[in-house]
């Protein structure tokens, strides 16, 4: 068996990579006997981490998807750098045994050189993660790439963001902060294929679940990220900017291919503390620039997006977070007339609350998280539940469930409700 | 208010140099005022290594490592704050940093580098678990004087240190009734702090267990806070420890999250 095979290669590797990073670490030990000595300082410009990882998830109800499992893999992380005087290099990556997908295969999480060229410039170039914007699981100015497979399916929240090759600067001027972000190859979110979940086909009027990546025309062109921070009294105001393409393959050409269509946003946010919780506010506008009039049928109108959204500890280690969202659908009568089925459409007003509660116990090795999306105009929601044990600093496990409901075949969330799992994930750091 | 605190220790700083002892004249709030100032405002700003070793009851250790960077905007009144995490593996390159406020409440981000994500955290009680040690975040960023009602316990044990009884103002923002805390008259350093339950029950008790001089300042570099009601422990110890570094107010920022400042971390 495959499987097998490939734990014992992986649990052979772990091992040889636990001796050489424990080598290059600067050690401080344990040992009490030891424990009152000085310290050397032996700081090795290398260092040398990861984790291996198994993870299992099974769906609630049949699916027409090929697999019984939504989650089965293996991964081994490396995490590997150099830091010198004037520039850090960052190398992290994945080798995967993903029995769902794409079986075994290497991913590059990172590789990147990061540097200050002048006293106020910083600079990140290649592949890297860029997070930007203030709501919790609902991005409106991040038009950073995506994996929602890999958010539904129960893997760590790292594996929500993308990376991709990239270029960052960053300067600081006296009171404000400017970033720009240059991805000369488009990378689009990692969005449900049939693969692993099936979802809802406008076209067809049906669940479908192709067994290949649907057949889409990809996208090679350039996109830029511009964010403008600034920071008064603890008050945090930003503006954004984005020329790229929808992330999701929102357009079919006239071959009735899917595709990305070019998207130019824009939009503000603003964050504060107040009393002893936190209030953000963002909203942004999404220009569908090859339909402005919003008559294509194919292709995705513009929008407006609205996020408001409040956190505070309700009690000690609980806290409590809660947010609005509104997705207005521009051009809406051009819409609806141009569109495939008139009765599947979006509301112009779509609307969503998300409620989240975090609990820390057992002197926060065990955290305990429920988050749940409900749509009032969809009718439908999401709830993404959690726990996460730290049995030590090497040895965790986690478990929980992504739990779609709905009344509709089609709605955002409840075309998923075939997708609901549970999953359970065992983790070893070195 | 601060700044009339920080004169009046001033006062009592040059009233002790000109006329030697004065310890008969300092009152409880004084005396705390004092002990604050030597344990949390050493020097302009300051630079330490820590370690921390958590023990829970079954004897499981854990370590958390990091850099300690903080500048004072005032003695006894606000101070930035910035912890850079090395260990263990999974927390590596998490930064947390804190605006530490006298009179409202602290402002507080966290940076996972997994996601690239400057996280801002809400004001919460401060009398949780720093990083799932038994060490609270008022243990490492100190607990605020005013909060207290404080009287002055004659010691019996020795001339040494005074002894003092806290007790909170409000006693639902707390989990103790009350501590007593032994300082030390020379250097006005608590030496140990015992909180106790509303029937004089330890609830849990902080240890210095070494000192060292470091330029001019008393200096914990290992202390001990015990836990009773599960036998647990968490040993701090600092390394690398310096004063009047000349850390520049750019370093307190969010720029310091994502690119961790080399320089001034030695």
């Amino acid at each position: 068996m495959n499987a097998v095979k490939y734990t014992l290669l992986l649990i052979l590797i772990t091992y040889t990579l636990v001796t050489v990073s424990q080598e290059l670490a600067d050690d401080w030990p344990v040992a009490d006997e030891q424990w009152q000595e000085d310290w050397e300082t032996d700081d090795s410009p290398w260092s040398l981490a990861g984790y291996t990882e198994v993870s299992f998830g099974s769906f609630l109800q049949s699916n027409i998807v090929q697999s019984e499992l939504s989650l089965s893999e293996i991964r081994l992380r490396l995490d590997a750098g150099y830091s010198h005087d004037y520039f850090e290099f960052s190398a992290i990556g994945d080798l995967l045994f993903d029995d769902i997908d794409s079986g075994f295969e290497w991913q590059t999480r990172e590789l990147n050189v990061a540097l200050s060229p002048l006293n106020n410039v910083d600079l990140k170039i290649g592949r890297q993660l860029i997070t930007w914007g203030t709501g919790d699981y609902i991005f409106l100015n991040d038009l950073f790439p995506k994996s929602w497979v890999s958010f539904f399916s129960g893997r760590d929240d790292e594996f929500l963001k993308l990376a991709s090759d990239s270029a960052r600067a960053t300067w600081y001027l006296k009171d404000i902060t400017i970033d720009l972000a240059y991805t000369p190859n488009f990378v689009p979110d990692d969005y449900l294929t049939g693969k692993r979940f099936s979802f809802f086909s406008e076209k067809y009027n049906a669940q479908i679940a192709p067994d290949n990546n649907f057949f889409k025309t990809t996208t090679n062109n350039e996109t830029y990220s511009l964010r403008v921070t600034s920071s008064y009294q603890g008050v945090e105001y930003a503006i954004y900017g984005y020329k790229g393409y929808w992330n999701s393959p929102l357009g079919f050409n006239e071959q009735g291919q899917a595709y990305f269509p070019t998207l130019h946003s824009y939009g503000a946010s603003i964050r504060s503390s107040i009393g002893s919780g936190l209030i953000n506010a963002e909203f942004s506008v999404y220009n569908s620039i090859e339909d402005i009039s919003g008559d294509q049928l194919n292709i995705a109108n513009d929008q407006i997006r609205l996020l408001i959204g409040y956190e505070q500890e309700l009690i000690k280690n609980i806290t409590g977070g809660f947010q609005f969202y509104v997705e207005q659908t521009l051009d809406y009568q051009e819409y609806i007339q141009n569109s495939f089925n008139p009765d599947l459409v979006v509301d112009e007003y779509r609307q969503m609350f998300t409620f989240r509660l975090t609990h820390l116990s057992m002197q926060q090795k065990l955290k305990t998280s429920l988050f749940t999306f409900i749509s009032p105009s969809d009718n439908d929601g999401y709830l993404k539940a959690s726990m996460n044990y730290r049995y030590n600093d090497s040895w965790s496990i986690a478990s929980g469930t992504n739990w779609f409901f709905g009344d509709k075949a089609h709605t955002f969330w409840s075309q998923h409700k075939d997708n609901s799992n549970v999953w359970i994930r065992a983790k070893f750091n070195f | 208010m601060n700044s009339f605190i920080s004169k009046l220790a001033l006062v009592y700083c040059l009233s002790q140099m000109s006329f030697g002892y004065a310890e008969e004249s300092l009152t409880a709030q004084q005396i705390i005022n004092k002990s604050n100032l030597a344990s949390y405002y050493a020097g302009n700003d300051g630079r330490a290594q820590a370690r921390m070793v958590i023990v829970d009851g079954k004897g499981q250790k854990q370590i958390r490592q990091f850099t300690i960077l903080r500048k004072d905007i005032e003695d006894l009144g606000d101070q930035q704050m910035m912890v850079f995490f090395s260990r263990p593996t999974d927390v590596k390159g998490t930064v947390f940093r804190v605006n530490k406020k006298i009179n409202s409440d602290d402002e507080r981000w966290l940076y996972l580098p997994a996601l690239d994500l400057v996280k801002r955290i809400s004001a919460g009680d401060k009398r949780t678990s720093f990083v799932g040690s038994n060490f609270y975040y008022e243990d490492v960023s100190g607990r605020n004087p005013q909060e207290d009602n404080l009287t002055l316990l004659t010691s019996n044990e020795d001339n040494k240190h005074y002894l003092l009884k806290g007790q909170p103002k409000s006693p639902e923002s707390v989990e103790f009734s009350y501590y007593q805390a032994k300082i030390d008259k020379k250097t006005f350093m608590p030496v140990n702090v015992v909180y106790f339950d509303q029937t004089g029950s330890k609830l849990r008790e902080m240890k210095v267990l070494k000192m060292k001089n470091v330029q001019g300042h008393p200096t914990v570099v290992h202390s001990r806070i015990h836990q009773f009601s599960d036998n647990s422990y968490t040993d701090l110890q600092f390394r690398g420890v310096a004063y009047d570094v000349g850390l520049p107010s750019t370093v307190f920022t969010e720029r310091s999250l994502r690119t961790v400042p080399k320089k001034w971390l030695k």
